[in-house]
C-alpha cells in the first residue's frame, strides 16, 4: 500500500520599497504596496485561484478519496483579505470538503526560531489563531519556514503541543534510509516526523518543463509509476512543493495544470494506493526510526541548509541587527511599530541578499525584486535605521509622559542623530545610555535601560 | 582552409605608442587571440621605426610608403605649412615625439585625422594585395576607410569592432557630420559587426540604422594591474572618508551629477571628501558649481592623473563613483576594484552588463547615487563584500573570453562566404 501525502507551501512576502537614506527619519512607509498588490493579483489569476478551483473539481470527482494539504503563512493570508479577497473563499471552499488539511508555521514566514525563540513562539501562535478563524481548523501539524529542522526545533515544536513535523529528506540526513517511512525525531519521541521525497517532489516542482531532462515530457503514467514503485519499500511518499509550482513556476502552457488533473485517477487505478493528509499519515504508519539530526536542514538551494538566508555576512548583520531590536520594538508596546517589525522578519528579506550568483543564484535572481543583492540590503539596513528612530522618539514620548519635570534637551532630540550604520541598535543603546545618565545620573551600563522603564 | 586563421587587423593606435583606452583593448585582445593559435598582420598609420612585438607581425603604413604624403595644402593644423611632404612628416615625428602622451593622441586624432585617415586606406589597400590572410578586422572608424578598401581590393569578410560612436563622444549634442559618415560607411560595409556592449548595440541599431542579426556584442575584460599601491592619506582619513571620480570633466561623463549627490551625501553626513580627478571642458563650470552650492572645502580637484596616480587615488578611496550619461564600456571602475575600492556606476554603461559585485544607479538619479554612497560609507558588512566580491570578479575577467568569441565571429563569417 503506498499513500501520496501532497502538501503545498502557499507564501507571498510583503517587499520593501527602495527605500532610501533620505527616507529615514522621514516617514515610516516601508513596504511596496503597489508592487506587492501586483504580485497577489497576478499569482492570483495564474495559479492559486484556477489551482483551488481544479483541486475542488477533483476532490468531488473522487468522493473523498483524493487529499491535500496546504501550509499558508500568515502574511499571505492578510494580503489575500486585502488585495484578493476570492483567493480567501476559495480556500475556504475546499477547507469545507473536510479533505484539505492546514498546517501551522511561523505567520510571518519568519526565521525566528534561528534568533529569538520567545519571538517564534509567538509567531506560531499568532498563525494557529489565524488559520482557525479563517478555516476552522486546529493544526496539529506543524512546519518551520523553508522547512528548516533540526532535533532543537523538534522538541520546542513537540512542548507547543504539535504530533507532527514536517522536514526535508536530504540525502546527508537520510543515509541509506528512504524518504517514504514515518520517522520520530531523536529529541521528541511523541512526535511523528515526515520527510520530504525530494526526488519525487522536484521532477514537478523544477523538472516538469525542463526539455532538457532525460525524462521529458513527464507523463501521468510514468510518474504513476515512479510512485507505485514505493510499494514493498514505504509506506508514504511525501511530495512537499511551493504550490506556485501550478501555473506560475511551471506555467499554464507546460501542460502543469492537465498532470495534476490526471493524476489523482492514475494513482488510484492501483487498488493500493490511496491519498492522505499530513496528519492521516502521522497517525496510520508506525514510526520505523529515530532520526538524530543536530545540524539545520532545509529544503533550499542545492545545499539544502542555511546558507541561502544566513549565508554571508550582509545577510547576517542584517538578522542580527533586526533580531537584537525586537525586544526594544515590544517594550514600546505599539502595535504599528511592532507590525513593521515583524513583517521585516519574513525570510525573503534575506533570500534576496544572496549572493551565491554562480549556482543557485538563477532561482535568486527570478525571484528577487532587487537589480543586485545589495540592493536589498541597502533598502533593509535604511528601513532598521528608521525604526531605530521610532523606538527612541517612542521611548521619549514616554518618558515625556511618565516624568512631566523630564524636558528633552536638543542633543536627544531625534533630528540630530539621523547618522546611519549598519549597526543601528548600537546607536540605540548609545542613546539609551544618554537617557539613562540623564536620569539616574551617572549609571552608564547599557544593559539597565530597560529595567528602568519598568 | 587553413588550419591557423590568419586576420589582417587594422588600428589606429598600440601601446606604449599612443596608448589611449583602444588601444589597450588591441594590445589585450590580439594577445589573447594569438595565444589561441590566430595569427595576426596588425597595421597601424603611425609608430617608432623599432616597433616590434613578440605575437605578431606590426606594420607601420607610414613605413612601408615614405613618400605617399597628402598634400600640404590640405592641412589645416597648428603645425602651420611646409615647403615638402618631406618636412613636414620630419616635424610631423618630432612634433609628436615632444609631446606627452595625452597631447600626442590629441594631435593623432586632431584637425589632419581625415586625410589621415584616407591616406591610410590608400596604404592599406597595397599592404592587402600583397598580403595572405583570410580576414579583415578594424578597430575604431578612423580605419573603417581603409578597411573597406582592403575589402574591396582583395573580396574578403570584413569584421568591424566599434568601441564608441561619435554619438558617445558628444552627448548626441554636436554630431560631426564627417565622422558619423565613416562611422556609417563601415558600419554598412562589414560582414559583421562586433560592439563592446549591448548599449553600444542598440546605439547602432537606433542611431545608425544596422540590422540587429548584423552585430555581435563582446565585452571588454579586465587588464589586471598592479595592486601592489601604496599613499598615505592617513591625515585626510583621520576625520575624513573618501569618494572618487575619474575621468574627462566633460558632458559624457556626468560630472554634474555627480556633485549634485555630493551635496546631498554632505546634507547626512559633512565628514567626506570629494576627489575629482581629470580635467576637460566642464571643469570650470563644475568648481563654480561646487562654489555656489557652499561645499568648495569638500573638495578636491587634483587635475589631469597619471596612472600610476590613478592607482594610488583607488587605493585610498572609501567608493568609487561613476556617474556617466553614456559609457560604451568604460573600464574605470574596473580599475578601482582591482584597488579594493567599491564601485558604484551607472546603468548607461557597457561595464555594467558584466558586472555583478558593484552598485548600479541612473545618472541622473542624485537621489539614488547619494543614497549607495552613504550606505557604502556606512554600512561596513556592505563595504567589505563588495571589495570583496568585486577583486575576486575582476580577477575573473580575462581576455581568453572575449578571443575565443572573437574567433567565432571570424569562424562565421568565414562559413557564411
Amino acid at each position: 500500500m503506498v499513500s501520496v501525502c501532497f502538501y503545498f507551501q502557499v507564501h507571498q512576502p510583503e517587499r520593501l520599497r527602495k527605500y532610501s537614506v533620505f527616507d529615514i527619519g522621514n516617514n515610516s512607509n516601508y513596504f511596496d504596496e503597489q508592487k506587492n498588490k501586483e504580485i497577489i493579483r497576478k499569482v492570483a489569476r495564474k495559479c492559486y485561484l484556477p489551482a483551488n478551483n481544479l483541486l475542488l473539481r477533483l476532490i468531488k470527482k473522487h468522493k473523498g478519496r483524493f487529499k491535500v494539504s496546504f501550509s499558508i503563512s500568515g502574511v499571505a493570508l492578510e494580503q489575500f483579505e486585502k488585495y484578493a479577497p476570492e483567493v480567501i473563499y476559495s480556500f475556504r471552499q475546499l477547507a469545507r470538503t473536510g479533505c484539505v488539511e492546514f498546517l501551522n508555521e511561523t505567520y510571518y514566514h519568519s526565521l525566528a526560531f534561528l534568533f529569538d525563540k520567545e519571538e517564534f513562539k509567538e509567531q506560531v501562535l499568532m498563525h494557529k489563531k489565524k488559520i482557525k478563524d479563517l478555516f476552522g481548523q486546529e493544526p496539529k501539524a506543524f512546519r518551520n519556514t523553508e522547512l528548516i529542522y533540526n532535533n532543537e526545533l523538534a522538541s520546542f515544536v513537540q512542548s507547543l503541543g504539535y504530533k507532527t513535523i514536517l522536514a526535508e529528506g536530504a540525502d546527508h540526513i537520510l543515509g541509506w534510509r528512504s524518504p517514504n517511512y514515518v520517522y520520530t525525531p531523536k529529541t521528541a519521541n511523541k512526535m511523528k516526523l515526515l520527510l520530504k521525497n525530494y526526488k519525487l517532489s522536484d521532477d514537478v516542482a523544477f523538472r516538469f518543463s525542463n526539455k532538457g531532462w532525460e525524462e521529458y515530457p513527464l507523463t501521468v503514467d510514468k510518474y504513476a509509476q515512479w510512485v507505485s514503485a514505493a510499494n514493498g519499500n514505504g509506506y508514504v511518499v511525501n511530495l512537499f512543493m511551493d504550490y506556485e509550482t501550478f501555473g506560475e513556476h511551471q506555467w499554464e502552457d507546460t501542460g502543469i495544470f492537465e498532470f495534476l488533473e490526471h493524476l489523482p485517477s492514475e494513482i488510484l487505478k492501483h487498488p493500493d494506493n490511496d491519498f492522505v493528509t499530513v496528519s492521516e499519515a502521522s497517525s496510520r504508519y508506525p514510526v520505523v526510526a529515530e532520526l538524530d539530526i543536530h545540524n539545520f536542514v532545509s529544503w533550499a538551494d542545492i545545499e539544502r541548509d542555511l546558507s541561502a538566508w544566513l549565508g554571508n555576512s550582509l545577510q547576517n548583520a542584517a538578522a542580527n541587527e533586526l533580531y537584537k531590536i525586537g525586544r526594544l520594538v515590544k517594550e514600546t508596546n505599539d502595535p504599528k511599530l511592532l507590525n513593521d517589525w515583524r513583517k521585516l522578519t519574513t525570510s525573503d528579506h534575506f533570500y534576496y541578499m544572496c549572493i551565491k550568483w554562480f549556482s543557485d543564484g538563477d532561482v535568486h535572481k527570478y525571484f528577487n525584486p532587487y537589480e543586485t543583492p545589495y540592493e536589498g540590503f541597502i533598502a533593509f539596513m535604511n528601513v532598521l535605521n528608521d525604526i531605530v528612530i521610532r523606538i527612541r522618539e517612542l521611548k521619549q514620548k514616554k518618558k515625556q509622559s511618565n516624568a512631566e519635570s523630564y524636558t528633552l534637551n536638543s542633543e536627544t532630540s531625534s533630528s540630530s542623530h539621523s547618522f546611519i550604520s549598519d549597526t543601528p541598535s548600537t546607536h540605540l543603546f548609545n542613546i539609551n545610555t544618554h537617557l539613562n545618565a540623564e536620569q539616574s545620573k551617572g549609571t552608564s551600563d547599557t544593559t539597565h535601560f530597560s529595567n528602568q522603564e519598568s | 582552409m587553413r588550419n591557423t586563421l590568419k586576420v589582417l587587423m587594422l588600428g589606429w593606435e598600440l601601446p606604449p605608442f599612443f596608448a589611449g583606452g583602444v588601444g589597450m583593448v588591441c594590445y589585450h585582445l590580439t594577445r589573447a587571440l594569438c595565444q589561441q593559435g590566430v595569427d595576426i598582420i596588425y597595421v597601424m598609420p603611425f609608430g617608432p621605426r623599432m616597433i616590434r612585438s613578440d605575437y605578431m607581425r606590426i606594420l607601420i603604413a607610414d613605413h612601408l610608403f615614405p613618400r605617399m604624403r597628402f598634400r600640404l595644402k590640405e592641412i589645416d593644423s597648428l603645425l602651420g605649412a611646409y615647403e615638402t611632404p618631406e618636412s613636414y612628416d620630419e616635424e610631423f615625428r618630432k612634433y609628436l615625439a615632444s609631446l606627452s602622451p595625452r597631447e600626442r593622441a590629441k594631435a593623432l586624432y586632431g584637425p589632419n585625422v581625415f586625410q589621415e585617415a584616407y591616406l591610410f586606406a590608400r596604404k592599406v589597400r597595397l599592404i592587402a594585395m600583397q598580403e595572405d590572410f583570410d580576414i579583415i578586422h578594424a578597430h575604431d572608424h578612423w580605419t573603417f576607410p581603409a578597411a573597406i578598401e582592403a575589402k574591396k581590393a582583395t573580396g574578403k569578410p570584413l569584421v568591424i569592432h566599434v568601441h564608441i560612436t561619435e554619438f558617445d563622444k558628444t552627448g548626441g549634442m554636436s554630431v560631426n557630420q564627417r565622422v558619423y559618415e565613416i562611422e556609417r560607411a563601415g558600419m554598412h560595409a562589414a560582414d559583421l559587426i562586433i560592439v563592446v556592449s549591448n548599449f553600444i548595440k542598440q546605439r547602432l541599431i537606433n542611431s545608425y540604422g544596422v540590422p540587429p542579426d548584423k552585430i555581435r556584442v563582446v565585452h571588454n575584460a579586465a587588464e589586471a594591474m598592479n595592486t601592489n599601491v601604496y599613499h598615505d592619506a592617513s591625515k585626510i582619513k583621520e576625520t575624513d572618508k573618501i569618494v572618487l571620480f575619474i575621468g574627462r570633466i566633460t558632458l559624457q561623463k556626468g560630472p554634474d551629477y555627480f556633485v549634485e549627490a555630493a551635496k546631498k551625501v554632505l546634507e547626512k553626513d559633512p565628514n567626506v571628501k570629494f576627489i575629482m580627478a581629470g580635467t576637460g571642458d566642464m571643469l570650470p563650470r563644475i568648481i563654480e558649481r561646487v562654489a555656489e552650492l557652499g561645499i568648495a572645502d569638500k573638495f578636491i580637484f587634483p587635475g589631469f592623473v597619471t596612472r600610476e596616480e590613478v592607482a594610488k587615488l583607488n587605493k585610498i578611496a572609501d567608493v568609487f563613483v561613476m556617474p556617466s550619461v553614456s559609457e560604451p564600456f568604460g573600464i574605470v571602475p574596473l580599475e578601482a576594484m582591482w584597488q579594493e575600492t567599491p564601485a558604484i556606476i551607472s546603468k548607461q554603461s557597457g561595464v555594467s552588463e558584466v558586472l555583478n559585485h558593484v552598485l548600479k544607479v541612473d545618472f541622473w538619479d542624485v537621489n539614488d547615487i547619494a543614497n549607495k554612497i552613504l550606505a557604502v560609507l556606512h554600512y561596513r558588512n556592505l563595504h567589505d563584500q563588495l571589495k570583496h566580491h568585486g577583486l575576486l570578479e575582476v580577477r575573473s575577467m580575462t581576455w581568453e573570453e572575449p578571443a575565443r568569441k572573437c574567433i567565432e565571429i571570424y569562424k562565421e563569417v568565414l562559413r557564411r562566404k
